[in-house]
């Protein structure tokens, strides 16, 4: 039965109890009202922001006196689960092993925000801790109760309290056997009141500022870690749904007689209606045989060429028509400041489509049977996943459960789950569990991709190098709006400017005259988000504009970045500074080799400068990326190491981006189809990289998981023009472009 | 030890169970394949399976990972004798009585808890960021290390190159293979 369009308030004690959450242990709630019950009329991704009180339900002390930990946050690799513990340990003086760390069901918490967009300490700081520090002066207030003493006498130490006369009552002695939920209203502080240990730093933080370990790392190396893929359960089939042979194609005609006869073949199942091919079978090469002899006709759906694309999203074309759809900003008189400029730059910046490439390619697991579906899957969102389904089965969300898995690799491309769908229709279908993996076919030709962007910057700057006008038109299709279709999407995409294309297009510079302008456009190839989405082909236009400029104005390229930041950008200007003096900046490079500047501030937020070092390999006829240096300010660090694998990671992700990834069309289907054509940057490739966190004791903390790879292709491309004076504007940068004639 | 022990597989609900479609218990196969010192019989249907699929699947060790299918990532990376092997470019029927060494069986398969040097360096260096490609990258570099014992950095990386790492670890694998090898100089 469909549930209707209403929005049912249910307090969350109440939820508590049907899911048997609070099976034990203590836990503090809230009378707030949950969403459980959504509008049937559309699946929508889980968009909601946490709220500082959603944290209570996250934390809950068991009565061992450990604290289990419902982390609100999937894990990809970026370590979030890791941060959040330590906040959760700063908060109630805990040890890591005292901290059970749970990615909960979709049964057993809350809905909470897909995973996204770096936010995960940066928007859970707070409710986490909120959600700790208010468990931890429960906790107190039934020491006082207990003890009949004052709570203020009562002081926090690792794993409990102690008393004034120097007893200590450990959290075990705190927790009954049952289940005990405290009303929120027992304790007198609010969120403004009560003490957090993150925020006000009376004994120094124990917890943050270390290098704690991700728990499962000795699962992962030894390989017992269970990723969605590893998941089989009793009697399952193996399942695949047949793509379409080119973007959109509607299925024509299928002759699966063959197929049917076919040893370990169990079922096949046909809705030409949906173009849904669908095959169980009860070992993996049954299955395959069996998908390579079903004979299916496809109808392409349009014709879509790679050249035709090009000519759709092309700077040059829209600005000969004057057509811009949004102007980004618009400010003083960029014409005067034409004139008045001594030097200008004009140049077109382009970047290909790309997909995510994650190692795992999305698999799932579904058990569905008459009164429950249970699906085991790796997802940024299991409560869309789980909507997504309940849709699709036409049962109730709440008979929809949804186990989530670490993934191996997300980036922006698992908000769906399109295999647990897939698992779910032929569970459904089939009556029995089934599995369901996609090939690295699959998961390159049938996912969103990053958009191919092509930008038009015009700049100059005056005789003493300051910028005096800035014309930035770009071209693009929409990211966060992109998966959305129909009527719907031809009114957003009008309407509004679409803000995960548009990511990174501010420059952080002094800019007296400007105007930013750009037009979304959507072109048979599905978009949505990759890591960082606008942000990195964005500040590729920029900072290699940037780098032009100063080239022009015969200024260092640091010197002039510096000379144009305004006083506001001053933590762009300490980590510029910071980054030139760990790479000694002003050293010259030996022959054929040459080092590039970027920087950019990601989401308003983290700040961050990166310099690459290339070499020409004129022999092998190779761009290499040798030596990389990353300064970054993304406030307070609370695991130091995590932060700097993650910038790691994301330098290693931005040289494979600049030097490369692209995806293109071929007869109206995606060309690349493993990793021989969709080539990712591979370990001899990796630039050996050093990493400086500027003031990581300080501010709110930031994202961490996508900032350090805006600025990486840009610095790549400046990098080969200081090597050989030769600008690429065009990603991936690949020797014959940059040198057509052969070697320089 | 315990051989024919047929199809264990990771289950929700706690339990291993065998499929009824195959039987690895059948004593007169022709065909075992013996992963990590365990003998496990193929049976006549499942001999065109890929050995990454007869492990994965019916052995039931799902340490080794499918990336690409055509032997470019390195995430099937297993051994067969000390040479590491793409699996998913491997009949089970080509590794049939040939010593077959998976992530799990790395160290000591009677011991879960013992690790391979590689596997404490990577803990150590906390190598991992999602770790889907890690087990692949291990075994590629433990079959390395068996080969030459103190590889050159060039070295490392050329080995290294046939393993893909989509979150780009690959500073902390280098850093981690040359710990590895300055411990053992040492």
């Amino acid at each position: 039965m469909k549930a209707g369009f209403r929005n049912t308030p249910i307090d969350r004690r109440r939820f508590l109890k049907w899911t048997g959450w609070a099976a034990a242990g203590v836990t503090v709630t809230a009378s707030v009202s949950l969403p459980l019950v959504r509008s049937s009329l559309s699946a929508l991704p889980t968009l909601a922001d946490p709220e500082i009180e959603d944290g209570l339900v996250w934390v809950q002390a068991l009565p061992d006196g450990r604290i289990r930990f419902y982390c609100p946050r999937m894990e990809m690799g970026q370590g979030t689960s890791l941060g959040l513990s330590q906040i959760v340990a700063e908060e109630l003086n805990v040890e890591q092993t005292e901290i059970e760390c749970v990615f909960a069901d979709t049964g057993q918490v809350p809905p909470f925000k897909m995973t996204v967009g770096s936010e995960g300490i940066a928007k859970f700081f707070d409710p986490v801790s909120f959600g700790a520090a208010r468990l931890r002066e429960t906790l107190r207030s039934r020491a006082a109760a207990k003890t009949d003493l004052p709570s203020d006498s009562i002081r926090s130490m690792p794993g409990g309290f102690l008393l004034p006369d120097g007893t200590a009552l450990e959290y075990s002695s705190l927790v009954p056997a049952g289940a005990l939920i405290v009303p929120e209203d027992a304790l007198q502080e609010t969120h403004e009141t009560l003490q957090r240990n993150v925020v006000e730093r009376r004994r120094g933080y124990q917890a943050i500022g270390s290098s704690w370990r991700q728990q499962d790392l000795q699962a992962i190396v030894t390989g017992s870690m269970v990723y969605s893929r590893d998941v089989s359960l009793a009697g399952m089939g193996y399942g695949l749904v047949l793509k379409p042979e080119t973007l959109g194609a509607q299925l024509l005609s299928v002759d699966s007689r063959v197929a049917r006869s076919m040893p370990g073949v169990v079922n096949i199942v046909i809705d030409l209606a949906d173009s849904f091919v669908g095959i169980i079978a009860e070992t993996p090469s049954s299955l395959k045989e069996a998908a390579d002899a079903v004979d299916v006709q496809w109808r392409a759906s349009e014709d879509l060429s790679q050249h035709q694309i090009n000519g759709v999203l092309d700077v040059d074309s829209a600005g000969a028509r004057g057509d811009f759809e949004h102007e980004l900003n618009l400010h003083g008189d960029t014409s005067a400041g034409r004139k008045a400029a001594r030097h200008s730059v004009s140049a077109r910046y382009d970047t290909p489509f790309a997909a995510h490439s994650a190692m795992e390619a999305r698999a799932a697991t579904a058990s569905v049977d008459e009164t429950k579906a249970e699906i085991w899957c790796g997802t940024q969102d299991p409560f869309f996943v789980q909507r997504r389904i309940a849709k699709l089965l036409d049962r109730a969300e709440a008979d929809v459960i949804v186990h989530p898995h670490r993934m191996g690799g997300g980036f922006g491309g698992r908000l769906r789950c399109q295999a647990a769908e897939e698992a779910a229709s032929l569970s459904a279908l089939s009556g029995r569990p089934v599995h369901v993996a996609w090939s690295r076919e699959a998961e390159l030709a049938n996912n969103y991709y990053q958009p191919a962007f092509s930008h038009s910057i015009r700049a100059g700057a005056a005789r003493d190098g300051k910028i005096g006008y800035w014309e930035h038109d770009f071209v693009s299709s929409p990211i966060i709006l992109g998966p959305l279709a129909g009527s719907m999407a031809w009114v957003t995409d009008r309407v509004a400017a679409d803000e995960g294309t548009a990511r990174g297009s501010q420059p952080p510079y002094e800019l007296p005259n400007r105007q930013i302008r750009y037009s979304d456009i959507r072109t048979g190839v599905p978009t949505g988000a990759w890591r960082g989405l606008g942000a990195a082909p964005n500040a590729f236009a920029i900072e290699s504009a940037m780098d032009e400029l100063a080239r022009a104005a015969e200024i260092d390229p640091l010197d002039f970045r510096l000379l144009n930041l305004p006083a506001a950008q001053h933590r762009l200007a300490a980590v510029l500074r910071r980054v030139a003096a760990i790479c000694n900046w002003s050293q010259s490079s030996p022959p054929n080799t040459g080092r590039g500047l970027a920087c950019a501030v990601y989401k308003d937020q983290t700040a961050v400068a990166v310099v690459i070092e290339v070499k020409l390999d004129h022999q092998a006829k190779e761009i290499k990326a040798t030596r990389a240096w990353c300064a970054q300010d993304c406030g307070l660090v609370i695991n130091p190491d995590q932060v700097e694998n993650q910038v790691l990671g994301n330098i290693a992700w931005g040289c494979s981006m600049a030097l490369k990834e692209r995806i293109s069309l071929e007869d109206g289907a995606i060309a690349e189809t493993n990793f021989h054509s969709y080539q990712l940057l591979r370990n001899h490739e990796c630039p050996e990289t050093m990493v400086a966190l500027v003031n990581p004791d300080g501010g709110a903390p930031a994202g961490v998981g996508e900032a350090a790879m805006v600025p990486v292709a840009a610095a790549v491309a400046n990098a080969v023009f200081s090597a050989s004076g030769r600008r690429a504007r065009r990603l991936p940068i690949q020797y014959d472009a940059v040198f057509p004639e052969g070697d320089s | 030890m315990f051989s024919c022990l047929g199809w264990w597989s990771f289950q929700a609900k706690g339990e291993p169970s065998k499929s009824k479609f195959w039987d690895c218990t059948i004593a007169d196969s022709r065909f075992k394949l013996l992963p990590n010192g365990n003998a496990f019989n193929v049976p006549e249907e499942l001999q065109s399976e890929t050995l990454l699929d007869f492990i994965r699947d019916f052995a039931g060790l799902k340490g080794t990972k499918f990336g690409c299918g055509i032997g470019l990532c390195g995430a099937c990376t297993v051994h067969i004798g000390t040479e590491a092997v793409r699996a998913c470019q491997v009949s089970v029927a080509e590794a049939a009585d040939k010593q077959v060494t998976t992530i799990e069986g790395l160290a000591d398969p009677s011991d879960p808890e013992e690790m391979h040097p590689l596997q404490r360096a990577w803990i150590n260096n906390a190598v991992p960021q999602c770790g889907y490609c890690q087990p692949g990258q291990i075994m590629a570099a433990s079959a390395l290390l068996k080969r030459n014992p103190s590889p050159t950095d060039a070295e490392i990386r050329k080995e290294m190159s046939g393993n893909l790492c989509r979150c780009g670890t690959y500073g902390r694998i280098r850093k981690a293979i040359a710990l590895v090898v300055l411990e053992s100089a040492g």
